[in-house]
């Protein structure tokens, strides 16, 4: 009973406790992205997430031909606390 | 180790660096705070940066900043501070806060 | 209180703090409070170059709704006790 309990997905946040020690994508504001495994999370979507890999892109305009310039910068983070407040959308377990 | 205190008592009457939401440095003696960070700065000014030139120092006088447009409260070691030659510190402007 | 409480586990630790203006500082974590504030000491600001505005700074406090990351001690993270914490939380709530 208590598995079935546990296993109910009524609210956003529940979708979110399954994911516990899984592999999950969130995006956050600034054009940041983040994946990695989650280990923690709160009410506000505080995090703690671990092997993270940060892909931050970024837009440039040339400026001679004014075309977009797309650059993403990557780095790996051993664990990372995330502030809830930055975080737009969290995608449950990523294959990969 | 439950950790050591957490408000700014140690900061006051002490010479603290101020950086705003919008990225300002603001530099002087703090009298006083609040629960919301609100702060009383006296005798302040504030460090405009400049990629171009030196640091140029502004005197704004006695403020009280509110805490909802304050990034970080440094304690200033102001022996340091005096060694610093800040007409030759060139760095661009702090971005500001985005939230 | 999760992260509060597991920020009070990280105290004497050192923390990279990132901050919603790109400032990143190192410094050993001194204390936090509700909010998350958070005071560090024997700081030091990550590429000192680009970001001056700190050099005479020892210690700091960092208001918590300017964190935007903060980049944990690998060897202070217990993932079991965090998963552990996090149920009971999610159920307290």
């Amino acid at each position: 009973m208590a598995t079935e309990e546990d296993n109910t997905v009524r609210e956003p946040l529940d979708l979110i406790r399954l994911s516990l020690d899984e592999k999950v994508y969130v995006k956050l504001k600034g054009e940041r992205e983040l994946r990695g495994k989650l280990h923690a999370y709160d009410q506000h979507l505080n995090m703690i997430l671990g092997d993270v890999e940060e892909t931050v892109t970024m837009v440039e305009i040339d400026e001679e031909t004014f075309e977009e310039i797309i650059k993403t910068n990557k780095r790996m983070v051993p664990y990372l606390f995330v502030r809830g407040d930055g975080v737009i959308l969290v995608s449950p377990p990523l294959r990969s | 180790m439950s950790g050591g205190e957490t408000g700014l008592a140690q900061y006051v009457d002490t010479t603290v660096s101020v950086i705003t939401n919008d990225g300002r440095t603001i530099v002087g003696t703090l009298r006083g705070y609040d629960q919301a960070t609100n702060l009383i700065l006296d005798e302040c000014h504030e460090r405009v940066y400049s990629s171009k030139s030196g640091v140029e120092q502004l005197v704004l006088g006695l403020y009280v900043i509110r805490g909802d447009n304050i990034a970080v409260i440094g304690e200033v070691d102001d022996d340091k501070d005096a060694s610093i030659d800040f007409s030759a510190v060139r760095a661009a402007p702090l971005k500001p806060v985005t939230h | 209180m999760l992260f509060y409480s597991y920020f009070k586990t990280l105290v004497g630790k050192e923390v990279t703090v990132e901050l919603k203006n790109d400032l990143a500082i190192t410094g050993t974590l001194h204390s936090v409070d509700q909010y998350l504030n958070i005071k560090l000491n024997n700081i030091r600001v990550v590429n000192e170059q680009k970001y001056p505005h700190m050099l005479s700074v020892r210690a700091c406090f960092v208001r918590g709704s300017v964190v935007r990351f903060i980049l944990l001690p690998p060897g202070s993270v217990d993932v079991e006790l965090l998963h552990d914490a996090t149920r009971r939380e999610a159920r307290g709530g």
